[in-house]
């Protein structure tokens, strides 16, 4: 399941880079793609600003099948305070332009899956989808809009996985 | 040694793609599709003649053929099984309100609505028509060329349909889909353009012509002339029958497809439309009017064998997968 996981986060890291080349953090003095697997970094004291946020949450199984379904439920959260030469007045603004930027980066529903853990990545033999993002409400807090959007991911067991 | 295959498990589809082409009536010759040759086509760009009409939802396969026991001996006991009748029907969903799919839609002819002459008596299908302007050599299915006072009468954002003038004829009349069957002569010279299916968006217009937002069905013939529509119109009632090749993809998670090819299809019930709340919470709320149609599917003879059949169900397996 850590290759569908590990194919799923490259898939939306690598089409954000495309829709929204700007949109960066900067991690262990590296910049990099604005979107982190919260469970692959060190914990965060308060999830960072304007960057995508992947938190792995329930997990089913069906082994009923020739070859065993896994769906992932991948929580996306994502906030803003807007921008500072705005004063912040454009919060609402910066929200919608990351609503947008998620429903491109999953589209399409699809990814081929591979294996991360070898050098270079090596192609497996299915590909990992998923359905339709379900968009939560904006949570306000002070000048702080956070939206979070809930997506299940599915794969199949491949033979060594 | 790593395994180069896998078992794939029952396709897991989001949705049905529906592509038609139409068949020629004169010529009893239905488009077909061959999955073998065809079968990887990009679903954003069918191979011609066949034209996308995008997602539809609510795809539901009926077959209706029936069978009967041979019974043989004291007491009888099933011998054999034969064929006594070979029938299918398909009923879909469309999302979209558009020149096809409205015709699809509906048990009858489909007409387009011309922008009327002024000062005219009214009609329920649409008024005697303003003229028809000249399409110039040199046009295409996305450009047609006119002279630059003919151009000017046009803006963008206008509907055009492209067709020959009627001329008395009987039979099926429009190109490359037959709008409508004539059983007697008429006598609006606009009846080929009030059926035809050549009809699109204009885009932009120049002096030369006019550039279309989306090509034809097909390149304007020699003696085609032009007129604006404001809209399209169908009747309950009437005589003819559309007929259809329909194709219906469905594409799996891991790139397999399954295919439904319908060589020739007939509506066989008059215009509905389903209204489904856009917010289930307010059933009372907006709501989308989606076209529903209901088709009969036709027998063909397949060359192969010559067996009759109404429908093709091709699978393409996913890359490495058992079969």
């Amino acid at each position: 399941m850590q290759n569908a996981k590990d194919s799923y986060y490259m898939a939306l890291r690598t089409r954000l880079t495309a829709i929204n080349p700007e949109r960066t953090i900067l991690v262990r003095g590296a910049v990099r793609p604005g979107i982190l697997v919260e469970e692959a970094e060190a914990p965060f004291s308060q999830l960072p600003n304007d960057v995508f946020v992947l938190r792995w949450l329930g997990l089913g199984v069906d082994v009923d099948l020739d070859s065993t379904m896994a769906a992932e439920e991948c929580e996306i959260i994502y906030q803003t305070c807007g921008t500072q030469s705005f004063g912040g007045l454009d919060r609402g603004r910066s929200l919608s332009e990351m609503d947008e930027e998620l429903v491109d980066m999953l589209t399409p529903f699809c990814t081929p899956k591979l294996n991360y853990s070898a050098t270079p990545p090596a192609a497996m033999l299915t590909q990992v989808f998923w359905d339709e993002p379900g968009l939560g409400p904006i949570v306000i807090q002070r000048d702080r809009l956070t939206r979070s959007a809930k997506v299940m991911v599915y794969s199949y067991q491949e033979q060594g996985e | 040694m790593a395994a180069n295959w896998f078992s794939a498990p029952a396709p897991v589809a989001r949705r049905v793609q529906g592509f038609f082409g139409p068949v020629n009536r004169v010529a009893q010759s239905p488009v077909l599709f061959d999955p073998a040759e065809q079968g990887g086509f990009n679903l954003d760009a069918p191979p011609a003649p066949w034209i996308s009409l995008g997602w539809i939802q609510g795809f539901t396969r009926k077959p209706g053929s029936k069978s009967a026991p041979v019974m043989t001996g004291i007491p009888a006991a099933t011998l054999e099984q034969v064929r006594e009748t070979l029938e299918a029907q398909l009923s879909v969903q469309f999302l979209s309100w558009t020149k096809l799919t409205m015709a699809l839609a509906t048990g009858s002819q489909h007409m387009n609505l011309l922008l009327p002459a002024s000062g005219v008596v009214a009609a329920a299908d649409g008024a005697t028509a303003a003229p028809a302007v000249v399409v110039q050599t040199g046009s295409t299915a996305a450009f047609v060329a006119l002279a630059a006072t003919d151009a000017a009468k046009f803006v963008p954002g206008s509907i055009v349909a492209v067709d020959a003038d009627y001329t008395g004829q009987t039979g099926y009349v429009g190109a490359p889909v037959s709008g409508a069957y004539v059983r007697q002569p008429l006598t609006d010279i606009d009846y080929i353009r009030r059926v035809t299916f050549n009809v699109a968006l204009v885009s932009q217009v120049s002096s030369t012509g006019l550039t279309l937002a989306e090509p034809l069905l097909s390149a304007p013939a020699t003696g085609a002339k032009l007129q604006a529509v404001t809209g399209f119109v169908d009747r309950e009632g009437g005589s003819f029958y559309h007929e259809w090749s329909a194709l219906f993809v469905m594409q799996g998670s891991q790139g397999e497809r399954i295919f439904f090819h319908y060589p020739r299809l007939q509506s066989m019930v008059g215009a509905e439309e389903t209204a489904i709340p856009l917010n289930g919470k307010n059933q009372a709320g907006q709501a989308r009017v989606l076209l529903k149609g209901q088709f009969l599917a036709l027998a063909v003879t397949d060359p192969l064998d010559g067996e009759h059949v109404v429908c093709y169900r091709s699978f393409l397996p996913a890359h490495n997968a058992l079969v």
